[in-house]
């Protein structure tokens, strides 16, 4: 039997990249599929990197990836009702990430691979999937291509897992994020930048927003929880507008996109690799969400660099159902040790009141511990018990929902 | 500052395929009460018609992938177009 390569990755967004890249160092024959006429034209991203991950792909990338700003000033905001909000800043020079925009960091990361001998074939939009005896053909708007070993790296919608039947999408597993680029020019030196991540502001979806500042302009985004949209008063569409001007930011709009997220959660991740597949990135559900931080491109990065390895091990044994070998490899590195990590604050994260209830109580104990007034005052733990009453939640619960965020 | 859908859309670059990638089963809107698809979609691709069907601006669709959850009873049909969206910034 001959194959059009030894490998076929189907998407060339950072995790299709990154495991095309390290199977080509690793030898291998690969072909990438992308959809979109370049790769990062239909990629979205808030556009937070960390970029630890990237650094083990070049160790050189913080001098020649086109990265934006490195996030020095971290800017956690918690808005409740009638003007009363809570702020926590931090701010470090370090460069343990950077904002970026796909558009231009896909582009690159693309080229990359391109000079390296990797060959990407754009506007190729997979159609379909099939399982023969021993191998996988992929159906594509250009006619078909079969390999051995491919690899689903489609993105959150994991296209061949779902051609294959092995994937099915749900709405609880799953955000919308929706994102508008400004034309702002960040008032901060040339070498620092801001991320600030802010809960209240989308009344009672259940999300946040993020506000990310670009060399020349900012990131405005919001992800919500696609099942808490059904019964939304605002359409999806209307939602980053009221998020935007409520933080009163103003400056033209030069781009506006929508994409997926993944919300599985370590407990949950499903269809990492079958017979003649590995699942890599957004397709595989690998994002962390812990309430501080939302990451998904360093995991996207770190699963491709492991697949490509993988993928070397599986071509050696010449048995391609061993993709096993795949998951084996995973468990030691970062990609599933973190996510197992974060699964506590993420299972935190799927509770109804901490998007609801809990700023509201908090804003509201702070309110009242800072007013004095001639009625004397009352112990911390007396006005936080109250005003949880108020609201119908048990203190201990959400005090310990709390404490599970950081623990 | 508030600035139109259509406004916001048309900042993008598009390349529109001649077929629809959507295809809906508009007799099973007919019986659908709160239409979600319409809450859920982030380009308004998703308009109720006063007949209670549902008219589809396929020209809109920012790809984000909604489509394939956003409706309830699996009247919606999504598949990615050929051309589509490109994205110049971010
Ligand atoms: C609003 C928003 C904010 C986010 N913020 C952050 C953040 O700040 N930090 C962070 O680390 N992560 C963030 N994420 C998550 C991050 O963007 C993703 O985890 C990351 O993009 C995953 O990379 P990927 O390569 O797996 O998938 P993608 O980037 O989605 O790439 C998939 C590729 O496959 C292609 N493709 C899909 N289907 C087909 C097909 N049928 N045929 C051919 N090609 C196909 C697509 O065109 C695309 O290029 C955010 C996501 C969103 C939407
Ligand atoms: S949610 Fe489904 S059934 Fe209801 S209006 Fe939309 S497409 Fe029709």
């Amino acid at each position: 039997m001959s194959f059009d390569a030894d490998v076929i990755i189907v998407g060339g967004g950072l995790a299709g990249l990154s495991t095309a890249i390290t199977a080509n160092r690793e030898g291998l024959s690969t072909i990438v599929l992308e959809r979109g006429e370049y790769s990062g034209s239909k990629n979205v991203s808030g556009g937070r990197m960390y970029t630890h991950a990237l650094l083990q792909l070049f160790p050189d990338a913080l001098e020649r990836a086109p990265l934006e700003r490195p996030v020095t000033k971290e800017t956690y905001e918690v808005f409740c009702d009638e003007g009363k909000k809570i702020t926590f800043s931090f701010e470090h020079k370090t460069k343990n990430s950077y904002t970026i925009l796909r558009a231009k960091f896909d582009q690159w990361l693309a080229k990359e691979a391109e000079n390296e001998g990797v060959l990407i074939s754009y506007s190729t939009l997979v159609t379909n999937a099939r399982r023969e005896k021993d191998y996988i053909v992929v159906e594509t708007n250009r006619g078909e291509l079969k390999a051995p070993l491919i690899v689903d790296a489609g993105g959150v919608t994991s296209p061949v897992s779902r051609f294959l039947g092995i994937k099915k999408l749900e709405p609880k597993t799953l955000m919308l994020g929706v994102k508008e680029i400004l034309d702002v020019k960040p008032n901060l030196p040339e070498d620092e930048g801001e991320a600030r991540t802010i809960m209240g502001l989308i009344g009672n979806l259940k999300g946040g927003g993020f506000v990310y500042t670009n060399k020349d302009t900012l990131s405005v985004g919001v992800t919500i929880k696609v099942e808490s949209l059904y019964n939304s008063n605002l359409p999806s569409h209307e939602i980053v507008e009221r998020f935007r001007e409520a933080l009163g930011i103003e400056g033209n709009i030069l781009e506006y996109s929508a994409h997926l997220i993944p919300y599985y959660g370590y407990d949950k991740l499903s269809n990492l690799y079958d017979r003649n597949l590995i699942v890599v990135g957004d397709a595989a559900g690998f994002l962390i969400n812990d309430g501080f931080n939302i990451r998904g491109m360093d995991l996207a990065i770190g699963s491709g660099i492991v697949a490509g390895k993988a993928l070397k091990k599986i071509k050696e044994m010449n048995d391609y159902s061993k993709t096993d070998i795949y998951y084996e490899m995973l468990k030691e590195s970062f990609v599933l040790r973190d996510l197992k990590t974060a699964l506590r604050s993420f299972k935190v994260l799927n509770e109804e009141e901490i998007f609801t209830k809990y700023p509201k109580i908090l804003c509201n104990t702070l309110s009242k511990l800072f007013t004095v007034t001639s009625d004397g005052k009352e112990r911390p733990i007396n006005v936080l018990i109250t005003e949880s009453k108020n609201e119908n939640v048990n203190t201990t619960k959400m005090l310990s929902d709390i404490m599970r965020l950081f623990i | 500052m508030t600035v139109n859908l259509l406004k916001r859309l048309g900042l993008n670059k598009y390349n529109v395929d001649k077929n629809s990638h959507i295809q809906v089963n508009t007799d099973i809107c007919l019986t659908c009460k709160d239409k979600p698809c319409t809450k859920v979609c982030p380009a308004g691709t998703y308009e109720p018609s006063p007949d209670g069907r549902i008219i589809v601006h396929y020209e809109r669709c920012l790809e984000c992938g909604a489509a394939l959850v956003a409706c309830p009873y699996g009247a919606i049909k999504f598949t990615f177009p050929e051309g589509g969206i490109s994205y110049k910034y971010g």
